[in-house]
């Protein structure tokens, strides 16, 4: 499949869970339901970030990236702020040859 | 609303990067911005393109069951905005396009600041001026990251769990948010010497939340035997 087709295919599979819950204003789910849906974001960003840092070559270099940003931004509040920390840190000790 | 474009301009240069790093055309890159415009959702397949038809990488139905699972969280935002602002059918359909978690909070926390609560006019607003800026600096990322040096040689790879980092740490408000964020992690960490990236994401992403829901549950139903 073409990548152009994929991303039409994420496109239906986005705009209709938007449009549906515009339309289902009087609608009540099921408690378990809502904190599934407000869980998800959590469970599947965080499922993102860890093999990205410990199952990279330079899990080492990452790992303490990931450190120093997502200190920065708890600290700061603010995320460009803590991408930029996390690649400085990155950085620093790559060059230091760690 | 300065804060919220700030806040959304080097995230949209960095997924225009990462998905330039993985083997994305300007096109594709923007196309997406375009069409999805769902930044973790986008952010998350720009990383599964990278291994996109070789062995072991993400497989077409992965990426699309992934940004299915992240992005069904619209469902809850246009479930609680639909009780704020009265929208015809017509807008709704137009609405809906444009919905994010951006604009969904800015509706809800300004939104009931104006005369007469938020009108259509002003949900429109909100969602174009952040779909302006994404798009554009999708295209600043898409184009500018073509003229720097090999993704390799400037390291960017990091920028990918440096930004989800970014959009984690602000959630992870109690001990059941950071037990499901722990464990799903771990989770992955383990699936993926197993499994192909797409579905380690979808099946952490999916039994961590199961695990969240069931938590919630457990503790409403211990509360509610003791009262």
């Amino acid at each position: 499949m073409t990548i152009a087709a994929v991303i039409v295919l994420m496109w239906a599979v986005t705009y209709p869970a938007r449009w549906l819950g515009l339309n289902l204003g009087r609608v009540k789910l099921p408690p378990f339901w809502l904190a599934f849906l407000n869980f998800v974001p959590v469970s599947v960003i965080a499922a993102l970030i860890v093999p990205e840092v410990l199952g990279s070559p330079e899990w080492l270099r990452r790992l303490l990236a990931s450190v120093v940003g997502g200190l920065t931004v708890w600290r700061s509040g603010n995320l460009a702020l803590g991408i930029l920390g996390g690649f400085a840190a990155y950085w620093v000790v790559r060059t230091l040859g760690g | 609303m300065g804060p919220l474009w700030l806040g959304m301009l080097p995230f949209a240069v960095a997924y225009a990067v990462t998905a330039r790093a993985s083997g994305l055309s300007v096109w594709e890159t923007q196309m997406m911005s375009l069409t999805v415009f769902a930044g973790a959702s986008q952010f998350a397949a720009a990383g599964l393109f990278a291994g996109y038809g070789a062995a072991g990488g993400a497989s077409a139905l992965g990426i699309v069951a992934t940004t299915f699972l992240l992005n069904a969280r619209h469902l809850l935002y246009g479930l609680s905005l639909s009780r704020q602002v009265a929208l015809s059918h017509p807008q709704r359909l137009i609405a809906a396009q444009f919905l994010t978690d951006e604009s969904y909070g800015m509706v809800t926390v300004r939104g009931t600041q104006e005369p007469g609560g938020p009108s259509f006019g002003y949900v429109l607003g909100a969602e174009l001026s952040l779909y302006t800026v994404w798009n554009a600096s999708t295209l600043l990322g898409a184009v500018g990251g073509a003229v720097l040096p090999s993704p390799e040689a400037l390291g960017v790879g990091v920028i990918f769990p440096l930004a989800f980092l970014g959009l984690l740490v602000p959630m992870l408000r109690g001990r059941m948010t950071m037990l499901v964020a722990l464990l799903s992690g771990l989770g992955a960490w383990g699936l993926s010497r197993l499994l192909p990236g797409g579905l380690v994401i979808l099946l952490a992403g999916i039994g961590g939340a199961l695990l969240g829901a069931w938590l919630t549950s457990k503790k409403t139903a211990v509360r509610e035997a003791g009262a």
